[in-house]
């Protein structure tokens, strides 16, 4: 193996293959450090353009200023609520439907998956599904957050795929010790599917922290969570700190709009790569062949 | 779907018909007891929707049944057929995913493959951690980021150009020009690093022995890529181009929410944001169901019609 290093041409092409690495990870990265610069700068930096990768008259005043204003700490704490109670919801529900649907010796188990697969690819568009969370009388409640999305296909078909790929030993030795199905799948099937529930259950969690379009059109404004607060921020319909009767208010809404971003951003971000091991798992697992 | 012949194999004392039902209900009522809620939330969240469609054939009244009151025939298709707005939203739709799909379906399989060819363990593993990062990012995260990056006055991509090549600040977020590839662009940001994960395990497969085959017979890195990686991955590549085929019309709609303004409403305005504005702003209900019914159909016909054709001349499909 290491006579491939020697040749020219090798080198070359490792060249490269870094240069271009190098390229995807500045890519990836350059924007979200220079929001992280931008919010600990001074004013008076970010006005006159000094700001790159690194802030400059380092303040953490904008941090102070949104977690002061009553609004964002309320929106924060929404998306919070939102994430914990959903991803709890979310995950639950597609458990226990993915473990029977995981037994193709279950009668009627063949139409059940008929019936998710077919709703994956024809759906009730906007409107009906609009329509139907009103005429549950669920708009204006935070169950309108969370009800609805409770089960995803795709998050179900690769809890499925999962539990099907388990040793089915384990579960015949239960049943003839007479454990019922409900021991089963708490005291089996769950502790050993550690890296789908976390795989889906990231899913999820995405889903809810980062949502603003359905908050949007079910919500009332006290329920707003951060990503609709920031949306409304940068659309104008919301003002933060002094911003309103500054001078300058672009560049205070700038460091303020990168404070923002930072805080909203960070719990999903340090949260992911401790997952990432589970998650390729179940990815590659569910994902490719539905 | 993945055929099963467990059923067949296994002991035969388990289906329903050879222990008779209450036999078969001792044994699993605790399964079918699991499935009662999650049957209920597709039945309501799922399915009454999906029969909500209805509408589109029907009229609604405000504050009256979501269903509609009467019928109303094929009113809403011959409204919409002969509205400009639609036929320009579809061709936006149309051009727009087309053009993505061309972009970023390709990307991710580069990636993936260059990627692969990285020797050193470490760096690799820290490249594809930062390249899902992007993933995780919400939408509305994106598009303020980079409205700040692209910022006429103070955004760091027009001082770039105005200081180092003397350009007027571009207004990128307003321009009709811009807005395909901003889209298109921010997608590759986000999404390349996460779908490369689907290739990056299908490389992960292949046998050693094929390259070292291929290296004995004097085959160089790229040529071991054209001739062993690439055919070793085409089953995951159809896969994946079905899929992507079959959602083509299901762009990102949030995306385009945000990036629309007034200015380039001329190739930003696609179905979904047609049936929004239409149906939500200005709650013509039945209108907007007629087009995101529509939509729906020809999605089902995409899918369907991208499976048989792949299963035709590959002999891979998703089902």
């Amino acid at each position: 193996m290491t006579r491939r290093y020697k040749t020219w041409q090798n080198r070359l092409f490792d060249g490269i293959i870094y240069l271009v690495m190098v390229l995807v990870l500045l890519i990836c990265l350059v924007p979200f450090i220079y929001m992280l610069a931008i919010s600990f700068s001074s004013t008076s930096a970010i006005v006159n353009n000094e700001v790159f990768l690194w802030p400059v008259g380092f303040t953490a005043e904008s941090y102070k200023q949104i977690f002061e204003y009553p609004k964002f700490f309320h929106a924060y704490g929404n998306t919070f609520f939102y994430t914990i109670v959903g991803t709890a919801i979310s995950l639950v529900m597609t458990i226990l439907f993915a473990y029977p649907l995981s037994k193709p010796e279950l009668f009627g188990q063949k139409f059940l998956m008929k019936m998710v697969i077919f709703s994956m690819y024809f759906s009730g568009g906007l409107i009906p599904n609009y329509l139907l969370v009103s005429s549950l009388h669920i708009t204006g409640t935070r169950l309108a957050m969370l009800l609805p999305f409770a089960i995803n296909q795709f998050n179900l078909i690769i809890m499925i795929n999962f539990f099907r790929s388990l040793p089915k030993e384990l579960e015949e030795a239960a049943l003839i010790d007479g454990l019922g199905y409900f021991g089963i799948l708490r005291r089996i099937v769950v502790p050993l599917s550690t890296a789908a529930i976390a795989t889906v259950g990231l899913y999820y969690a995405v889903f809810f922290w980062n949502d603003w379009f359905n908050s949007l059109i079910y919500l009332n404004t006290d329920q707003f969570p951060v990503m609709l607060f920031l949306r409304n921020i940068v659309n104008g319909t919301t003002m933060v700190g002094d911003g309103a009767g500054s001078a300058d208010k672009t560049t205070i809404a700038l460091s303020i709009k990168s404070a923002v971003i930072i805080v909203s951003t960070v719990p999903i971000i340090v949260l992911y790569p401790f997952l990432q091991k589970y998650f390729v798992k179940g990815m590659t697992v569910g994902a490719v062949k539905g | 779907m993945t055929k099963t012949k467990t059923a067949k194999n296994n002991p035969p004392q388990t289906g329903l018909r050879k222990v008779g039902l209450r036999r078969y209900m001792k044994k699993y009522w605790p399964l079918y007891a699991m499935m009662v809620l999650p049957v209920i939330y597709f039945i309501v969240f799922k399915y009454l929707p999906m029969f909500g469609n209805i509408l589109a054939f029907r009229r609604y009244r405000p504050g009256m049944s979501p269903w509609g009151e009467e019928w109303a025939g094929l009113r809403y298709f011959k409204l919409f057929m002969r509205d400009p707005m639609f036929w320009s939203a579809f061709k936006n739709t149309l051009v727009l995913s087309l053009l993505n799909l061309l972009v970023n379906f390709f990307l991710p399989i580069l990636f993936a493959i260059l990627l692969n060819e990285v020797r050193a363990k470490r760096f690799k593993k820290f490249v594809q951690t930062i390249s899902y990062m992007p993933r995780f990012i919400s939408t509305v995260v994106v598009i303020t980021i980079l409205g700040e990056l692209l910022s006429p006055s103070s955004g760091l991509v027009n001082l770039f150009l105005k200081n180092a090549f003397g350009i007027e600040p571009i207004y990128f977020m307003n321009e009709p020009g811009w807005f395909r590839i901003i889209y298109i662009l921010t997608d590759s940001w986000q999404f390349t690093g996460w779908t490369a994960i689907i290739y990056l395990a299908a490389i992960t497969g292949i046998s050693s022995d094929l390259f070292e085959a291929a290296e004995i017979d004097g085959a160089g890195r790229l040529q071991q890529i054209m001739y062993v990686t690439i055919p070793s991955i085409m089953p995951t590549i159809m896969v994946m181009l079905i899929m992507n085929v079959g959602r083509m019309l299901t762009l990102g709609f949030e995306k385009v929410l945000l990036m629309y303004t007034p200015n380039n409403a001329s190739v930003s305005d696609i179905l979904d944001t047609l049936v929004y504005r239409t149906g939500l702003a200005n709650q013509n209900y039945s209108y907007a169901t007629a087009i995101g019914l529509f939509t729906g159909v020809i999605g089902v016909i995409l899918v369907t019609g991208a499976n048989a054709l792949s299963r035709k001349v590959t002999g891979e499909s998703v089902y």
